[in-house]
């Protein structure tokens, strides 16, 4: 890619660049991206630039699809919950926590399995990561980065709610990864946000009081 | 021809010989016999007329008997001149057989070698059917090879030949025929022969031939039967000067000769059709009938001695007979043989010559049932081996999509059909090539992955597999190296989750782990990282960290390997030049460096070679001899920049990724593309991050920014 002021470099990552350095390039315009994966490109230089500015990451563009749009976040989403399952499986530990929980008001079943079980929590949190992997990258539903299936556009909103109990479960049960994490990262946030914007899952459902603004949405209902 | 010295030294040794042996002579003339070359007895009655005069007291009986007692000498003497002389002859034959013997074995190899030429084009040309359901154009011929027309196609040179027993006999070119005949005539001359007297020769073979009744057809070669003209021609020579030796005999001399002379066509006619040596045979033996032609003397000494001549040729013969049944002849020729000792029974009395090529006939018959069974061989093997080495397209066959981000990494199972695979999304996937979702409608099969493991808190960068499959080890952005207990290959991928499958982590990096190389006799693993040191682990012991390589004026690595065929050997990339460090000292051996040379971001070392392949940022794979420390080869393999190498177990095949969105296969021999197959997609300008072969299964591999990888069968 050439910058305007000729200087030739390319975004790529060299083999033998510090951790700093990785993935440290100038911002590429939104225009100017015709990978075919210019909105994951867009997403995470948005994210890079401030994970914390959660409004403008998810600001999508114009003329953007938005199933593409959603379907990409989604798939952000998903990849950086590994980092919290990576701190989860530290302390998670499937004798203390032996059930996929929140509030005590439900025990979540485990749908990866062909009768939904009663998986522990790293258990379903691993599980529900990968099935989600599959789905999203599966060749039935989602064919293309480019365009998605009417009929698979539903599928994000159930993602969104299997995945948005890993969030509710370290809350609850794992606060200080949960901070640490959040701090990081800005995910919760971010994803709660996410949802809601895009109406993927009920209000009722949002369990972690994480946007201030809306207040409590801790009911027990 | 060395011939005509050979005797002469011969002929002087004889000389002196006899010139010591008439000093013991009963009248000791004593050394006042002054013997040379030529001219025996010329000489000696000169000094006989003298001693006669001188020495009148000399009596009548007793110059009698000098005289017979000279005679005798020198038919000793001459008698030794001929048996050295038939010596030479077999020794000639001799050393003729074994470098005919040779030729013929050639022959046949170059014949083998184009049947399989041509089973190979067919073979392909069969697969290319198969599979796109056209016909493939093959620029070059479709043909068999002659070799399979002179064995398929009898029939139709015996309708060309006119049917009156002419071989079916093809193999023999007309200008391999001109060749022997140029051949021949030189030697001729060289021995002393002049044109004129094998003008003579042609002409007396002409006359002969004039007597015989399939002279037409003999000479009325079309253009299209020229293949056949030797054999014809040497055919009917022999069956009509054997008429003619036969019938009316001029002298017993001529007959005795003409007799050796159908003796030593019929023996040899059989050998001749092949090539142009079996010529110069004929010409030799045709000498030495000629010798004894050119000695006028139908006196009985002569004649006794040409009895001898012919019989030891005909010993000669016998010899040469033995080794041609010995040698392996080529279908083509034994097919001809046996024909015409089947036609040779018709027309011929001598039953002994009669026997002698029925047994030979019979020999080579189960020699070309011989020959059969080893075509039946090639091929099979032909069949064998068309499915490994003459693979030449691989298609991508398994998708394995499950990675939320770019695949940097992947790396086979040595055995299994089983890899793993590295990305971005900071985690490592199992995967099982057999164990694939039903497949839809698109060509490719989709891999679900069997396990995900999850410890690196960053990108995971770098892999590398242990010699059993057991253990796996990841390198990451995070400056962790993890080593992995690789779960079954069966395991259900919702099982739960099992923290031992992390069986250690080699800490010692500051920052990025970038490269991971494993030498798998000593189970060591080499690493390297943007902290700019190179580190030598044996993971499985209880201080893992062996080692340390920093190159100061270097900088920070760029790839890691270890030289294969001097295992105390490793080779680090940097920025301007690959380095070789003693993995003991730690010391830099070889700085292997180019003009200019810069970015490397892969170098692999050949398995067995002292090769390193370097992969550079500026399009090209460059080839270092790591010995001599010297460029030896460069090319400008891609459109971008070349991200990543593999060779092949083998180190026949080079395997490259680029960022110009494909890999290609490369001949290590020749350094040619084999193959380049579009694999990936763009993300921001990366594209291919990683290749690989199968240690021991026909799949290659490549990992993309698109979080796929791809795996080609």
């Amino acid at each position: 890619m050439k910058m305007a002021d000729g200087c030739v470099f390319f975004r790529r990552n060299r083999p033998g660049i510090t951790a700093k350095n990785f993935c440290r390039w100038p911002d590429e315009p939104f225009e100017e991206m015709d990978s075919t994966l210019a909105v994951q490109q867009y997403i995470q230089q948005m994210i890079r630039r401030d994970p914390s500015n959660v409004d403008l990451i998810l600001k999508m563009p114009e003329a953007q699809d938005e199933a593409v749009w959603k379907y990409e976040h989604l798939r952000q989403f998903c990849m950086e919950l590994n980092g919290l399952t990576v701190r989860l499986q530290a302390e998670c530990h499937p004798e203390a926590c032996t059930q996929m929980t929140a509030t005590e008001q439900w025990i979540f079943l485990c749908a990866a399995h062909k009768t939904p079980k009663e998986c522990p929590a790293i258990d379903y949190t691993r599980h529900t990561l990968d099935g989600a992997a599959c789905l999203l990258n599966s060749n039935k539903y989602f064919p293309s980065r480019v365009s998605i299936k009417e009929s698979s556009v539903a599928k994000l909103g159930s993602v969104s709610r299997r995945v948005y109990r890993i969030f509710s479960h370290a809350y609850y049960h794992h606060r200080t990864i949960f901070d640490e994490f959040e701090n990081e990262t800005f995910l919760c946030r971010r994803f709660t946000a996410f949802v809601t914007k895009y109406n993927l899952m009920s209000k009722e459902s949002l369990i972690v009081p994480i946007m201030e603004e809306e207040g409590t949405t801790e009911s027990e209902a | 021809m060395k011939v005509p010295s050979q005797f002469c030294g011969s002929t002087m040794e004889e000389n002196s010989s006899s010139a010591s042996q008439n000093h013991n002579g009963q009248l000791s003339s004593g050394a006042n016999v002054p013997l040379t070359n030529n001219k025996h007895q010329g000489n000696d009655n000169g000094t006989n007329g003298d001693a006669k005069n001188e020495r009148p007291q000399y009596s009548m009986p007793g110059i009698l008997h000098f005289i017979q007692h000279e005679w005798t000498r020198f038919e000793l003497e001459r008698s030794q001149w001929e048996l050295d002389k038939a010596e030479f002859q077999a020794r000639i034959a001799f050393l003729q057989g074994e470098r005919k013997g040779q030729e013929r074995l050639k022959n046949d190899l170059v014949r083998r070698i184009k049947m399989l030429e041509y089973a190979l084009k067919q073979e392909r040309a069969r697969y290319h059917k198969l599979k796109y359901g056209t016909d493939l154009v093959i620029q070059g011929d479709t043909k068999p090879p002659i070799y399979e027309e002179g064995i398929c196609n009898c029939p139709n040179s015996d309708v060309g030949g006119g049917g009156d027993g002419e071989a079916p006999f093809t193999s023999v070119s007309n200008i391999s025929w001109r060749q022997g005949r140029q051949i021949l005539r030189q030697y001729l001359q060289e021995i002393g022969y002049t044109d004129t007297i094998i003008d003579v020769r042609s002409s007396r073979v002409r006359s002969l031939l004039g007597l015989s009744n399939n002279t037409d057809s003999e000479d009325m070669n079309t253009p299209a039967l020229n293949g056949n003209e030797p054999s014809n021609k040497q055919a009917s020579e022999n069956s009509v000067r054997r008429i003619p030796g036969k019938k009316q005999p001029s002298s017993i001399a001529e007959a005795i000769i003409l007799d050796t002379e159908a003796a030593v066509m019929a023996n040899f006619e059989f050998l001749a059709h092949t090539d142009m040596d079996m010529e110069e045979e004929e010409g030799d033996v045709e000498d030495d009938t000629y010798d004894t032609n050119m000695d006028p003397k139908p006196n009985k000494p002569s004649m006794l001695l040409t009895e001898d001549v012919d019989a030891e040729a005909e010993e000669v013969l016998n010899e040469l007979n033995l080794l041609t049944e010995i040698e392996e002849s080529p279908p083509g020729s034994i097919r001809y043989s046996s024909e015409w000792s089947a036609i040779r029974r018709g027309g011929h009395p001598d039953p002994k010559r009669l026997n002698e090529e029925g047994d030979s006939a019979l020999e080579l018959g189960e020699l070309e049932q011989l020959c059969v069974n080893n075509e039946a061989e090639t091929s099979y093997d032909m069949v064998a081996t068309t499915k490994e080495s003459l693979r030449k397209t691989w298609n991508a066959k398994y998708t394995l999509r499950s990675h939320f981000d770019a695949v940097r990494a992947l790396v086979f199972h040595p055995t299994d059909p089983v890899l793993i695979t590295a990305s971005d999304d900071h985690t490592l996937k199992l995967w099982n090539l057999h164990k694939t979702l039903p497949a839809k409608k698109s060509a490719s099969l989709d891999v679900e992955p069997l396990y995900t493991f999850r410890s690196h808190t960053g990108p995971v960068l770098c892999l590398a597999m242990c010699s059993t499959g057991s253990q796996c080890y990841s390198g990451g952005l995070d400056g962790m190296i993890h080593c992995w207990t690789l779960p079954s290959a069966n395991i259900d991928p919702y099982d739960s989750y099992e923290p031992s499958v992390l069986s250690q982590t080699l800490k010692g990096h500051t920052n990025a782990v970038w490269g991971l190389s494993m030498y798998q006799l000593r189970s060591q693993l080499l690493s390297f990282s943007a902290d700019g040191t190179v580190k030598l682990w044996s993971p499985q012991s209880k201080s893992p960290l062996l080692h340390t390589y920093i190159s100061e004026q270097d900088g920070i690595p760029t790839s890691v390997d270890f030289i294969r065929d001097e295992s105390n050997k490793l080779v680090v990339a940097y920025d301007r030049a690959c380095v070789v460090f003693d993995t003991e000292t730690g010391e830099s051996v070889a700085r292997l460096e180019a003009n200019e040379t810069k970015g490397v971001n892969r170098v692999v070392a050949h398995p067995t070679l002292p090769l390193v392949v370097a992969a550079h940022e500026d399009r090209h794979i460059r080839f270092y001899d790591h010995r001599s420390a010297t460029l030896a080869h460069a090319m400008v393999a891609h459109l971008d920049a070349v991200t990543s190498l593999a060779v092949d177990p083998h180190g026949l095949y080079l395997l490259s990724g680029s960022h110009d969105c494909s890999i290609r296969l490369w001949n290590m021999d020749n350094k040619t593309c084999v193959q380049e197959i579009t694999a990936h997609r763009k993300k921001f300008d990366e594209s291919i991050l990683d290749v690989a072969f199968h240690p021991s299964r026909p799949f290659i591999a490549s990992a993309g920014a698109d979080a796929l990888a791809k795996v080609y069968v």
